[in-house]
């Protein structure tokens, strides 16, 4: 080869190596795989999340049908801002290469104990599991040359009025670059039950509804902007043959202040990493006909 | 196809090769964390999309396709806001004669459209044949023959091995 391209060739590949490397790479195959596995246990998680809504739907459905149950239920006293997040535990580690900053959420005030236990059970087995799993990784990483690991994780409060709580519970991972993952919860205040998707509809149609409209709406953010993209039908992505179909009958979401349902999606889980996590204002008159009530969602 | 199978093959397979995928997405981006990104990013998307290979024999072109296309997706998204890179200035700062001959011939290589440059990378840095190149970029072959030539004559390097291209 000629001596000048020679030298080239020494420089590249002389490319520093990040000692992150083997890992990060392991743990794409993991997120791959778990998305794969999501994706043909899908069907089963529907079954046991339409059940458990199912209870709801029949409890709000008897505000609206029943005027006796309606009258009933305003006798109910108001506990309004009462209810409230607070740090439950924080677990910290630090050596210099490997951090974790791992804070649980804690409801409180809530009259409905069961719910309020409830969550905050989860919440708490959520964040051991987190720190479990910090723990695996820096052991893996040390046996595989060690680099910088750290995990960040916490809570902040989308929405807090006199009828809603939406409460966002973030994980960030950093090796190397940095990726987050959002999941959220969202209480009735006054009538103290977790308000979920299945929940604000009248029946199981918004699935498709919603899901039209995020695809209409990746598009057009395509269109007014060329650097965005998701990976949809009609937008071109070589090496992606998972495009987004619909959202999962137990998307994740949150209700913002002015009353607007937002749907969120996790690095990855419809578009490229670059993208981060991505979220959909749902325009109210596109699910209006199909909300069981004007309550929440105005 | 049996997927656990060819599940593992690929884990075995982005293992394996990850300095030479890493090397080959830095030659695009040139910083550390992009790169990282691409990788990640590219063995992902393979995991999801490996019901797509159809034949084991091509997990090597299959995936370079993937981080090629990975990359150059990056890249366009990126160019708007590219500052000039610290390695380059890190570069003219420290110029002997003979380093700056070869910063010149370094940055007409960086110069060329994405998919000539990735071409010489391809045979000259990652040494693959034109067959896989081709299959990669998925082009015919006197294409990449073509383009490497002319990319050649752009560089201004004359080959020992002209008559082989």
């Amino acid at each position: 080869m000629n001596n000048n391209l020679e030298h080239l060739k020494k420089e590249y590949m002389e490319t520093p190596m990040p000692e992150e490397l083997d890992f990060m790479i392991r743990k794409s195959l993991k997120e791959g795989r778990n998305t794969m596995k999501k994706k043909t246990r899908g069907k089963n998680i529907g079954v046991i999340a339409a059940s458990a809504a199912a209870a709801i739907v029949v409890f709000t459905a008897g505000i609206n049908v029943s005027p006796v149950f309606a009258s009933t239920m305003s006798k109910i006293p108001v506990i309004g801002n009462v209810v409230k997040v607070l740090t439950f535990k924080e677990y910290v580690y630090n050596d210099g290469n490997h951090n974790a900053d791992i804070k649980v959420p804690s409801i409180e005030g809530l009259e409905n104990k069961d719910l309020q236990n409830s969550l905050n059970e989860k919440y708490l087995a959520e964040n051991k599991k987190l720190y479990e799993e910090f723990e695996a990784d820096m052991e893996e990483m040390k046996k595989n040359g060690d680099g910088h690991l750290g995990v960040d994780s916490g809570y902040e409060v989308k929405t807090d009025t006199d009828k809603i709580l939406s409460v966002g519970r973030y994980v960030v991972n950093m090796v190397g670059s940095s990726s987050t993952t959002m999941k959220y919860d969202t209480i009735d205040k006054e009538n103290e039950i977790l308000i979920t998707m299945p929940s604000l509809f009248k029946d199981e149609s918004y699935v498709d509804v919603i899901s039209e409209n995020i695809k209409e709406q990746m598009l057009q953010q395509k269109k007014e902007d060329e650097n965005k993209t998701y990976w949809v039908e009609g937008i071109e992505n070589e090496g992606i043959t998972e495009r987004f179909e619909k959202i999962s009958a137990e998307q994740n979401f949150y209700i913002t202040l002015e009353g607007k349902l937002v749907i969120s999606f996790d690095k990855y889980e419809v578009a490229p990493g670059y993208m981060g996590i991505v979220e959909f204002e749902i325009p109210t008159n596109v699910i209006s006909d199909i909300l069981v009530s004007g309550e929440y969602i105005k | 196809m049996d997927k656990k199978n060819i599940e593992e093959q690929i884990t075995e397979y982005v293992l394996k090769y990850k300095e030479n995928h890493y090397r080959l997405a830095y030659s695009y981006v040139k910083n550390a964390d992009d790169a990282l990104d691409i990788v990640q990013e590219s063995v992902y998307k393979a995991i999801c999309s490996k019901d797509s290979i159809i034949d084991p024999g091509y997990l090597k072109t299959w995936f370079y396709r993937i981080l090629v296309n990975t990359s150059i997706d990056f890249i366009r998204r990126n160019r708007k806001t590219e500052a000039m890179d610290e390695e380059i200035i890190i570069n003219i700062d420290s110029g002997t004669a003979d380093n700056y001959e070869n910063f010149d011939l370094k940055k007409a290589l960086d110069n060329l459209p994405d998919n000539y440059r990735t071409i010489v990378v391809l045979r000259y840095f990652e040494d693959l044949k034109f067959e896989e190149i081709a299959e990669i970029l998925n082009e015919n072959l006197n294409t990449v023959k073509t383009r490497l030539y002319k990319s050649l004559k752009i560089l201004r390097i004359e080959m020992e091995d002209y008559e082989e291209v």
